[in-house]
């Protein structure tokens, strides 16, 4: 079986940072990471290739320093081989330009069975990634799978979709989304980094490997952000420390008799 | 089919979200003097739709199809390109549920039009109907504006933002469509409901929010007891969520977001993912054990103390002082 892993080197979220004055989201210096739920993806890639044979690959879309996370990340935790597309916009475009960009490396791979994302990015959040590979590939998707079996040529996957949840057959070829539910990633080993050295490792860029012009993605682009600004918190932050919880819990109980969110009411 | 179609259309994945969602499209559609199309799929229709006129609705197109008695993301697509590509609205809104986020992508992926996720406002310009929409970005850190190249603009809103409004009685034209469906490559085996307790969350007047540094031995019934006292509801982070199945669903980014005057997180760290649930709340108590919980800035009152200790004596006072939620 031959499975693709996409995966995305994000920003750490957590460490966006806002300068109030100016409601600007600081991003310079924000450091990047693989993202949490991709980890899930290789785990579900990798488990996939130890219950039924063949080959992982690897594929992100993003700067060229990913190449080092999907080292000691992807190809330790057991893919075979990565990709980097690198992104001459740095995430700047849309998911449907990404979709686009990650349809074309697969196609150039080449007779893929299986390929696994998350729900979505740690970062960007869309959501949309997955289903617009599908939809380009044109493949049937299963998206938020907890649980996945592959029996006779056929996905059969639980998948959880909040109000209920479902268990769905699926012929391959198909896409499936995975959660940071799914499974419990493997911790690559020092040794597990070493021999993933030798394993392949590739940069590829936009023209030279995939025939795709910087221009021509920016044209196809469905969705052009024009400015974003931070959310500005303002909470009181009062804070009660230091005392008996019995005196910190009529202090709280009096500061909330005064903003009028408790009230007495007579027996 | 009669009359001019709609300029937006709203997706009926549920009768609450659809309410939502009805409010906003009544209100583009007031600015372009247009009108409101709402597509509802199932092998029957459901009983609500007569009533979605009295909420800003001017069409409902139904499909019946026991291919759509449950949702599956290939049916329901095929029914909708093609209705929308018949209708050719400007703006197509769906719920930001996980149905709706599953699909939506799709059916934008389809018709090579835009799709921005996340949404909290839309504008339509009433000239070259172009279409700007307002989503958050980065767990809710920031808020970005995006112009959509490619009409109709699919976007999916985020639950609880756009409010509902009653319009009086207004005609519904009901109009049953019969597209053609032809992806059925998903078959679905087995079904399983959640347990609902009755009440929804997002209708809470008081939320207790429990996170990882609440014991798992016995914090769930000292908190299930602060809730009871004050007429609230209990929810929990995305961790708790999966690793006790304490309850099946979470607040956050990726769960359920609420808007309680009052919301008491217990043991929540504070991570962004997590405080966007709960951000829309009047009140935030927080108590944790570390004073540098990134918790304390996200909230109105923060107690530093252990929690098992302190929510005991917190229900005492409000027991002893006889009081409740204003």
């Amino acid at each position: 079986m031959k499975i693709a892993a996409c995966v995305k080197y994000s920003l750490d979220v957590a460490e966006i940072r806002v300068d109030v004055p100016t409601r600007k989201l600081l991003l310079t210096g924000v450091p990047r990471k693989l993202g949490n739920v991709d980890k899930n993806v290789l785990e579900t890639a990798v488990m996939l290739k130890e219950a039924h044979g063949g080959s992982v690959h690897a594929l992100g879309f993003g700067p060229p320093e990913a190449k080092d996370a999907l080292l000691r990340e992807a190809l330790a935790m057991g893919a075979d081989e990565a990709v980097v597309v690198v992104d001459p916009f740095d995430g700047g475009l849309d998911p449907s330009a990404t979709a686009a960009v990650l349809a074309s490396a697969l196609a150039r791979m080449g007779g893929f069975d299986i390929v696994v994302c998350g729900e979505a990015s740690d970062d960007d959040s869309t959501y949309q990634v997955g289903p617009r590979l599908a939809e380009s590939l044109g493949w049937p998707q299963v998206a938020y799978v907890r649980d996945i079996a592959v029996e006779g040529g056929c996905v059969v996957a639980e998948r959880d979709v909040g109000a209920y949840s479902e268990r769905v057959s699926v012929p391959l070829p198909a896409l499936i989304t995975v959660t940071e539910e799914t499974n419990t990633p493997r911790r690559p080993t020092l040794m597990d980094v070493l021999k993933a050295k030798k394993k392949p490792l590739a940069l590829w860029e936009l023209e030279a490997d995939l025939g795709i012009t910087p221009a021509s993605l920016q044209e196809a682009a469905t969705v052009k952000q024009l400015g974003s600004e931070a959310v500005i918190v303002s909470r009181r932050q009062t804070v009660l420390w230091n005392k008996p919880a019995s005196d910190l819990a009529r202090e709280l109980v009096e500061l909330l008799v005064q903003e009028g969110v408790l009230e007495g009411h007579d027996p | 089919m009669t009359g001019r179609s709609g300029e937006v259309l709203v997706f009926a994945e549920s009768r609450e979200t659809c309410l939502e969602l009805l409010g906003k499209a009544r209100e583009i559609a007031d600015t372009l003097g247009a009108q409101v199309d709402v597509a509802l799929f199932g092998e029957s229709t459901a009983a609500w739709a007569h009533e979605l006129g009295g909420w800003g609705a001017d069409r409902l197109y139904t499909v019946e199809d026991p291919r759509l008695a449950g949702f599956s993301v290939g049916p329901y697509t095929d029914a909708l390109v093609e209705l929308l590509k018949r209708t050719g609205p400007s703006v197509a809104l769906f719920a930001a549920t996980k149905q709706g986020a599953e699909m939506a992508p799709r059916v934008a992926a389809r018709l090579g039009s835009g799709c921005v996720s996340s949404c909290v406002d839309v504008r339509v310009d009433p000239e070259t109907r172009c279409v700007e929409a307002q989503a958050m970005i980065y767990s809710g850190r920031g808020v970005a504006t995006y112009l959509v190249k490619k009409n109709p603009a699919v976007l999916l809103a985020v639950p609880n933002t756009f409010a509902r409004k009653a319009c009086g009685a207004r005609g519904l034209e009901v109009v049953a469509f019969q597209p053609t469906i032809s992806d059925q490559r998903v078959q679905t085996l087995e079904v399983r409901p959640r347990a609902t307790e009755g009440r929804r969350l997002e209708d809470a007047r008081v939320v207790v929010d429990l996170g990882q540094g609440v014991r798992e031995a016995d914090g769930l019934t000292m908190a299930q007891e602060l809730a009871d006292l004050l007429g609230g509801q209990l929810a929990c982070t995305r961790p708790v969520s999966s690793e006790r199945g304490w309850f099946p669903e979470w607040l956050g980014l990726s769960g359920k977001r609420v808007s309680p005057r009052l919301c008491i997180a217990l043991g929540v760290s504070g991570a962004i993912q997590h405080i966007i649930g709960i951000r829309g709340s009047e009140f935030i108590v927080a108590v944790d054990n570390s004073e540098d919980s990134a918790i304390l800035t996200q909230s109105d009152f923060g107690v530093v103390a252990d929690l098992h200790e302190f929510v005991p004596a917190l229900v005492e006072v409000i027991k002893a002082r006889g009081l409740r939620l204003a």
